[in-house]
């Protein structure tokens, strides 16, 4: 059957941590990302917030690209002449905007071993936050659906197609979580569904707040003597997260590195990290902090730079 | 590619063309489409096999199948099964005395019997696990049935690559209206009958009744016919057991006659109201069953197709004009209409809608005479697909309808439909409480 590709939602998280890359069979090969929990991507769907457009367009060729982010973190999206409508839509958009996008999941291997995940997109408009908001709802219960499955696989001794399909599962995600299973051996589910609660409480105010103040209950029990607690913002709970030391040892790490104009790539950077004993989970954190800040930047996919 | 991958190629090649070519100049051109022209495999095949007169139609991409997905009147099939049972029977055609054998196959997805008519050279064993190629389906007794005629290749394979398979054999399988399949065997399913109407039809040149409607139970709703008069009434629950399964354009339906056992139960049921409300189906559910009668999904235009819009039609057959022209009729002067046609998709799979010109109105919020005349302002009929695409492209939407299956997919020929509001919050909480209490 020439049926067409789902449109996944998939949370940031889960997609960037792809490194599976599958094609399909047949006359018209379909090519997937296939993402820790088994969604075999080739279209996605994805709603959050703009975060900045760049007008990358040579020689009269329009081309942009932009990043989005979900609770959970962001997608990098570009959109060049062969995407007239996407590109149109995102020469009107100012950021920062909800925008709402469907488009295909691209992955970019400069070398052995890494691998940068994009979105080419098909479709792009501005929504508002409830779209937003049903978004991040049916993310995360897909994202949960998706944890179920690959945590039955997980207990087979040797999982197959047919005895997911068995349990209920539709076969593209049967499918999607064999082959998950098998490439990435053992998956950790529980920090997929840490970052699903996070998502809906992060759409959820009030429960938002009780989190917040639990979270700085604990980590900063000294802290609080001294002052009033602080305001129930997000921020502030990144700010709990990530210590400014912390941002001041990438910072400074990235300085040390920086010998090309361009910046300083990634990779390298998760090395030099893992001298200092931050993990690269950690690291992702850390750098996602700085460049909301606007403390460094992403001249090209890939590559880091110090402002 | 090494060689001994492309054996199994090049004699599927060989078998397409009737030997017109030797393996060695099939390899030889094999191994030029692939490593000169870069084509991929199955499309390597297919331009081998077309060049040299070869019948491509029906030639597979070497693509095996569950047993479950295949349906009767497929020409060509391939898939990995196991023997559960080998059984001979003589028989006699056109005058002559014939041994053929028969049983079952199974695989992790279901069992299906099988025939073979030319059982020379063909060494079936019991426990056996063999990849078949070129085998042929019929329907029997609502149930597919595998045949092995003389072009078909048996290749043995490990026989642990399949486990142990049960042998669904026995007393009809009991099922919800949603578990119901193509081609499963004998059922039995309990339903409410929501509607029933008496038909005459014309069954192989013969006149005959029909009983056909609606029953429904709370996983959702099937079209039936009854080929003898059971007395149904509207409103009756039922068990109907010894009924089949078949399909019409994908969507399964229940058949029964005289075979079934049909009993009247007065146990608590939820009524015709209750049922007829259909909650929302998820599409990747409907896939699996291949299509299903008068359902809800909700999910996002992804995409308003071309053909959306201000359209005229042919006054005649009412198709869709092509620049003032009809397919059938020519030249003819066209009336004007308004559709949308899209494609929904729930992030379990997706369907492709067409919406009439009364709800392509309300969901637009502009009626056609509206579109007419900004289309005749603007001088251009496209400017109301323009719109649509700016106003609907990616909006959550409520569809009802039936929705069939062909090989392009899921369609759905919308009967309802609005603009989705959702209670994102309620339903959030409920998610995140199920999630804190696994903890």
């Amino acid at each position: 059957m020439n049926a067409r590709e789902v449109a996944w939602r998939v949370f940031a998280e889960e997609y960037n941590s792809s490194t599976l890359e599958h094609s399909g069979e047949g006359e018209k090969p379909v090519s997937y990302i296939v993402t820790p929990l088994g969604a075999k991507v080739n279209r996605m769907m994805v709603v959050g917030v703009v975060t900045d457009i760049e007008d990358i367009g040579e020689e009269g060729k329009q081309r942009f690209r932009a990043r989005i982010s979900d609770p959970t973190g962001q997608f990098y999206v570009s959109a060049g002449e062969y995407q007239p409508s996407a590109a149109m839509s995102l020469s009107k958009m100012s950021p920062p905007a909800f925008a709402s996008i469907v488009g295909k999941s691209r992955a970019y291997t400069p070398e052995e071993g890494v691998k940068y995940l994009s979105i080419r997109p098909e479709r792009i408009r501005e929504v508002d936050a409830d779209a937003r908001d049903f978004w991040v709802l049916e993310a995360a219960r897909s994202t949960l659906l998706r944890i179920e499955a690959v945590e039955e696989g997980l207990n087979m001794p040797k999982p197959t197609v047919g005895a997911l399909m068995k349990l209920g599962y539709a076969e593209n995600l049967a499918d999607g979580v064999v082959r998950a299973i098998e490439y990435y051996k053992d998956i950790d589910t529980d920090r997929f569904r840490n970052s699903v609660r996070d998502a809906l409480r992060s759409i959820l105010p009030e429960s938002k707040e009780k989190e917040h103040v639990q979270a700085s209950a604990t980590k900063h029990k000294a802290a609080a003597k001294e002052r009033p607690p602080p305001e129930t913002k997000e921020e502030e709970l990144h700010e709990v997260k990530v210590g400014a030391d912390e941002e001041d040892t990438v910072l400074k790490l990235m300085e040390s590195l920086e010998t090309d104009p361009r910046g300083t790539p990634w990779e390298r950077i998760v090395e030099a990290a893992k001298a200092k004993k931050i993990d690269k989970v950690r690291l992702e954190e850390i750098v996602a902090k700085l460049l909301d800040k606007g403390e460094i930047y992403e001249p090209e996919l890939g590559m880091m730079k110090r402002i | 590619m090494e060689p001994e991958k492309l054996a199994p190629h090049i004699e599927e090649i060989s078998r397409a063309l009737g030997g017109k070519l030797s393996d060695e100049e099939i390899a030889e051109e094999l191994q030029k489409y692939l490593d000169v022209y870069k084509l991929s495999i199955p499309m390597a095949k297919r331009t081998i096999v077309k060049r040299h007169g070869g019948d491509a139609t029906g030639f597979s991409a070497g693509f095996q199948r569950k047993l479950a997905e295949i349906r009767p009147g497929e020409p060509n099939v391939d898939f990995l099964a196991k023997v559960l049972s080998v059984n001979t029977k003589e028989i006699t055609v056109k005058g002559e005395k014939k041994t053929i054998m028969f049983g079952f196959l199974g695989d992790d997805t279901t069992t299906l019997p099988y025939t073979a008519w030319e059982i020379e050279e063909l060494p079936l064993q019991r426990g056996d696990v063999i990849s078949v190629r070129g085998a042929y389906t019929r329907e029997y007794q609502g149930r597919v049935q595998i045949n092995f005629g003389t072009r078909i290749s048996i290749k043995k394979e490990d026989p642990s690559m399949i486990g142990d398979v049960p042998i669904a054999q026995g007393p009809p399988k009991v099922v919800t209206v949603k578990q119901l399949r193509e081609s499963m065997g004998f059922v039995e399913v309990k339903g409410r009958v929501l509607s029933i109407e008496e038909r005459d039809v014309t069954v192989q040149g013969q006149p005959k009744k029909v009983w056909s409607g609606v029953l429904a139970d709370e996983t959702g709703k099937v079209q039936f016919s009854a080929w003898s008069d059971f007395k149904l009434k509207p409103n009756e629950v039922v068990r109907i057991s010894r009924a089949t399964v078949k399909a019409w354009r994908g969507i399964p339906q229940l058949s029964f006659d005289d075979r079934a056992d049909l009993t009247k139960i007065l146990e608590k049921f939820p009524s015709a109201e209750e049922l007829q409300a259909t909650g929302l189906s998820l599409i990747s559910e409907i896939a699996a069953r291949g299509g299903a009668t008068d359902v809800t999904v909700r999910g996002v235009l992804v995409e308003i197709r071309d053909g959306s819009g201000l359209i005229m039609r042919c006054p005649e057959c009412k198709r869709a004009l092509q620049k003032g022209m009809c397919k059938i009729h020519g030249r003819v002067e066209g009336f004007p209409d308004l559709r949308i046609k899209a494609i929904l998709d729930d992030g379990s799979g997706a369907v492709s809608v067409v919406m009439n010109r009364e709800l392509t109105e309300r969901l637009m919020g502009i009626t056609l005479d509206e579109s007419m005349q900004k289309a005749k302002d603007a001088m251009n009929f496209d400017i109301v697909k323009d719109a649509m695409d700016e106003q609907l492209t990616l909006k959550l939407v409520t569809a009802s309808g039936s929705i069939t299956a062909d090989q392009f997919g899921l369609s759905m020929i919308v009967k309802e439909a609005q603009l989705a509001k959702v209670d994102v919050k309620d339903e959030a909480e409920r998610v995140l409480v199920e999630l804190e209490a696994q903890e």
